[in-house]
């Protein structure tokens, strides 16, 4: 099945794979918007939503620089591999474990996500299970073709994302529904509504979760530019992030955004032009599911990385079971949709992404800085360059 | 006869080992007598009627001439072989090697003869069409090419036909499609390799490239792959396509199959391989990526902007042959909403009638439209009329009006089916047609959600893909930017100066920059 010829084989044997920086910036943007377009962000600082999300994104180019920092210490090693190299592999396995039951649970909240959004809004007579179960078979078939397919897929229909985005524009302006004058006051409540939104939800969700590329930064092909690519696509996915929720403020207004489960369909089902556009749903899903697929499966690949590294084993032997435990259990983390938001808002960011997403990883950075110094010390050694 | 040379080499190379015959090669043929070679011939061939075996007397001495009858043109022989040896050389003494290397070049030099001396290479000689002249007391026996050279004369092609363009296709004789080749092509760098697979048939295969533009590494696969196949027969380049794929496990073709001689030159130009199959007149182009079944020779022929309309309307009609049956599935079973109300009522009352859900309905005119179109195909041309009428008036009119299905369900079928035509390769309107039935399934299932999810799974599934380790979807996965002018528009020649970059070929550039043409300054007017 596997094209071996075409690709190199790596120190256990694994096929290697790269990714080009083009496909890099696509993975980026599809995966920022991922839920965070499906649910919306930033909804506590309600009409004030974009200026938190504004904010995010430099804090967000901040969290970027973090993890390629901490990437570009070890040339080529990938974040378990960096762990290795600061604690030694026996901590480093405990580490990658806790990693991969965090990238799994991220990924099962993702498509959990979409099969809500999905069962509550394009097929309701359809049960939630069968939503997930066949987009988790998907990320599956993708994750055992290979990044370079996921890749690959995300950058076909990433023009798409665009076109439909801006057709949705068009469409809530020329008929009448989008109405600027719903964005004032701004900063009406102050500041404090706003740096609420901000932290800590906004931080870790989306811009947080980036910690998943730190798997995938390594085998982008020129590593060189990756700095600067990924900058970009952290200020074009924000930017789009932006205008989504500007979108939606205007269309629907803060009291029906807040209100609203899913404000990117709800705004979208506003449409309605010379008795004909009436309901363009189906565009809002695509830009979604584009957005889901990319994200749920860098998570799982994430995921399947850390399993990759803890048994020695290449990643696309656990794909069809890892996406089978995704798909039960993005049904079993929670008992309806209002306790699967509660868990999202409030205990999520505090006792997973916070230690996860900025704790280990910074002590890690500390370690890893640490050990290149001893070592530069001695003569004879080279010390890596940024 | 250069060629019989390497195809002599070539099946020495191609069975190294095979110990039964290597035995039955053993006597030579100085050995033996004349009678003692008829009697092996003729066991070989187990006296097969076509089989002629002349003795004649040549330069005082005797001979065997050996031909199949129904291969070599008899005229030709007669006229210039049998007369040429009849005449008498004074001072010739047929005893050595070197005499019957003098005599052969005294009589049939520049007519491209060969020596061959192994029973085997008789044979196989024999076979090709060449006639064989064994000299008592000689090693080596005389070979000469006499193939009779009679066939179908070049006609049009029957597929991918334009209205612009060179109207000769290829044919079944690989040499005449090597000429067309050749004679578009005016070029030393342009090189063919051959080589003989199918154990059984030893059909001739022919790989064309252009030294110092196609790149090696690829070639090299081409031949690696091409050596290894052990198949007993190959009638058709399709044979050899799905011998040579990278994966088999695909409706999409993974070589871009031809009948234009033009389309295959410009294809060499750009840096492909073509493979040339002996008994078919279609050529297979390696490496070949998707947007090659979207280009059409005649793109490039007419003006930039009808091209690039053109290609647009292709890609159009792919998605409406693939996707549109099940939309209609998907919207009338899950979706209503996504209809205008008056449209909605419309399609609703025309439906009142019909017994079954709309999934029932597609895969049934599907199924019927299938069976249809495999009849218009294999039927007797006599009978053609008789098809016509019964699928249009039956099946069509009468069947709506009978309430077994729905009007606009005609509709759907009938721009189904022609979008499906539009596509210039028969073999990737296959992959639309299976894939159509997968959609209509699952969106009987899933709806539009489902829809997508089938969609995006084909997308994975062809980024997958790999042609001669040339990604399926390049290049607009992996993006390359400077490929892109002839991607879905088709820019103005000038300006499309680089060879595909996914072919990684030895020569990038097509020809230096000359920038767009203009027209040459006024009269009167400062020229700077």
């Amino acid at each position: 099945m596997l094209t071996e010829r075409t690709f190199k084989r790596d120190w256990c044997g694994m096929l290697k794979e790269n990714i080009s920086l083009s496909q890099l910036l696509t993975l980026l943007i599809n995966f920022l918007l991922g839920s965070a377009i499906v649910v919306g962000v930033g909804g506590d600082a309600k009409k004030d939503a974009w200026i938190a999300i504004a904010a995010a994104i430099m804090i967000g180019f901040g969290i970027m620089l973090f993890y390629y920092f901490l990437i570009s210490r070890v040339p080529g090693q990938n974040f378990f591999e960096i762990m290795e190299f600061g604690f030694k592999r026996p901590i480093a396995i405990i580490f990658s474990i806790t990693y991969v039951v965090y990238f799994l649970y991220l990924a099962c909240r993702v498509v959990r996500d979409f099969g809500e959004l999905i069962a509550s809004a394009i097929l309701p007579s359809t049960p939630i299970e069968i939503i997930s179960l066949t987009i988790c078979l998907l990320m599956a078939y993708i994750l055992y073709l290979g990044l370079e397919v996921l890749g690959r897929t995300s950058e076909i229909f990433t023009p798409y994302l665009f076109g439909f985005l801006f057709l949705l524009t068009i469409l809530l302006f020329a008929s009448g529904n989008a109405n600027l004058y719903e964005i004032k006051p701004v900063l009406g409540d102050g500041l404090k509504p706003v740096l609420n939104a901000l932290f800590p939800t906004l931080i870790v969700f989306p811009f947080g979760e980036l910690i998943a590329f730190t798997l995938i930064l390594p085998v982008v092909t020129n590593f060189k530019y990756c700095l600067r690519v990924s900058m970009l696509g952290v200020g074009i996915a924000g930017s789009l992030l932006l205008f989504a929720m500007f979108l939606m403020i205007v269309t629907l207004g803060a009291d029906a955004l807040q209100r609203s489960n899913f404000p990117m369909l709800s705004s979208a089902r506003e449409v309605s032009i010379g008795n004909f556009i009436e309901r363009i749903d189906a565009l809002v899903v695509f830009i979604m599911m584009l957005g889901i697929l990319v994200k749920g499966s860098v998570f799982m690949f994430a995921g399947l990385k850390g399993l990759e590294y803890t048994f020695r084993l290449p990643y696309r032997y656990f794909s069809l079971p890892v996406a089978m435990i995704v798909s039960s259990f993005s049904i079993l983390i929670s008992v309806n949709f209002g306790d699967h938001w509660q868990e999202g808002l409030e205990i999520v960011p505090y006792f997973l992404h916070l230690p996860l997403q900025f704790g280990l990883p910074s002590l890690l950075l500390i370690t890893v800085l640490w050990k290149r110094r001893k070592k530069k010390a001695k003569p004879g050694v080279k010390g890596m360059k940024f | 006869m250069s060629i019989l040379k390497s195809l002599l080499k070539m099946r020495k190379k191609e069975y190294p080992v095979q110990p039964q015959e290597a035995a039955e090669t053993g006597p030579d043929l100085k050995s033996m007598s004349l009678e003692q070679l008829k009697k092996r011939i003729n066991a070989e061939f187990g006296s097969t009627v076509d089989l002629s075996m002349d003795e004649l007397k040549t330069e005082g001495k005797d001979a065997l001439l050996i031909y199949l009858k129904t291969m070599i043109d008899t005229k030709l022989l007669k006229e210039t072989i049998l007369q040429s040896l009849s005449v008498k050389e004074d001072g010739i003494e047929l005893t050595t090697e070197d005499d019957l290397k003098s005599l052969c070049k005294e009589k049939f030099g520049g007519a491209g003869y060969q020596l061959v001396e192994s029973f085997d290479d008789i044979i196989t000689a024999l076979l090709y069409g060449n006639i064989i002249i064994i000299f008592k007391d000689m090693e080596k026996a005389l070979s000469l090419s006499m193939d009779s050279g009679e066939d179908r004369s070049i006609t049009e092609p029957s597929t991918q036909t334009v209205i612009r363009g060179p109207k000769d296709g290829f044919v079944e004789s690989i040499s005449t499609n090597v000429r067309l080749l050749r004679k578009r092509i005016k070029n030393k760098h342009l090189r063919f390799e051959k080589f003989i697979i199918g154990s059984e048939t030893n059909t001739s295969v022919y790989i064309g490239y252009m030294k110092g533009i196609s790149n090696e590494k690829i070639v090299q696969e081409v031949r690696k792959r091409l050596g290894q196949i052990k198949v007993n027969a190959i009638f058709e380049s399709g044979n050899i396509e799905e011998l040579i794929a990278d994966k088999s496990a695909t409706p999409f073709p993974l070589a871009l199959n031809t009948e234009r001689p033009d389309s295959v030159a410009s294809n060499l130009l750009e840096g492909k391989i073509a493979i040339l199959v002996d008994g078919t007149p279609f050529v297979l182009v390696v490496p070949a990526v998707l947007v090659d079944f979207f280009s059409i020779a005649e793109d490039y022929y007419q003006n930039f902007m009808m091209g690039s309309f053109l290609r647009m309307i292709r890609y159009l009609s792919f998605m409406i042959a693939l996707i549109t049956p099940s939309l209609y599935v998907g919207i009338l079973t899950f979706h209503h909403e996504l209809l205008p109300t008056p449209l909605l009522l419309g399609i609703i009352a025309q439906r009142e009638g019909v017994p079954f859900p709309a999934v029932i309905e597609v895969l049934l005119m599907e199924v019927t439209f299938e069976i249809l179109r495999e009849a218009g195909v294999r039927m007797p041309r006599a009978v053609g009329q008789t098809v016509s009428i019964v699928g249009a008036l039956v099946i069509g009119q009468a069947a709506a009006e009978a309430g077994i299905i729905s009007n606009i369900m005609v509709i759907i079928v009938a721009i189904t089916a022609i979008a499906n035509f539009v596509s210039p390769t028969y073999s990737f309107a296959a992959a639309a047609r299976l894939l159509r039935f997968l959609l209509i399934i699952v969106s009987a299932f899933l709806g539009l959600y489902g829809v997508l999810i089938v969609l995006v799974f084909i997308v994975a599934h062809l980024s997958s893909l790999r042609s001669f380790g040339v990604p399926y979807l390049s290049p607009v996965a992996p993006f390359i930017i400077e490929q892109q002018k002839d991607v879905f528009f088709r820019f103005p020649i000038w300006s499309m100066r680089k060879r595909p970059a996914y072919l990684k070929s030895q020569n990038p550039e097509k020809f230096p920059k000359t920038g767009s043409p203009s027209p040459p300054p006024m009269e009167g007017e400062q020229s700077n």
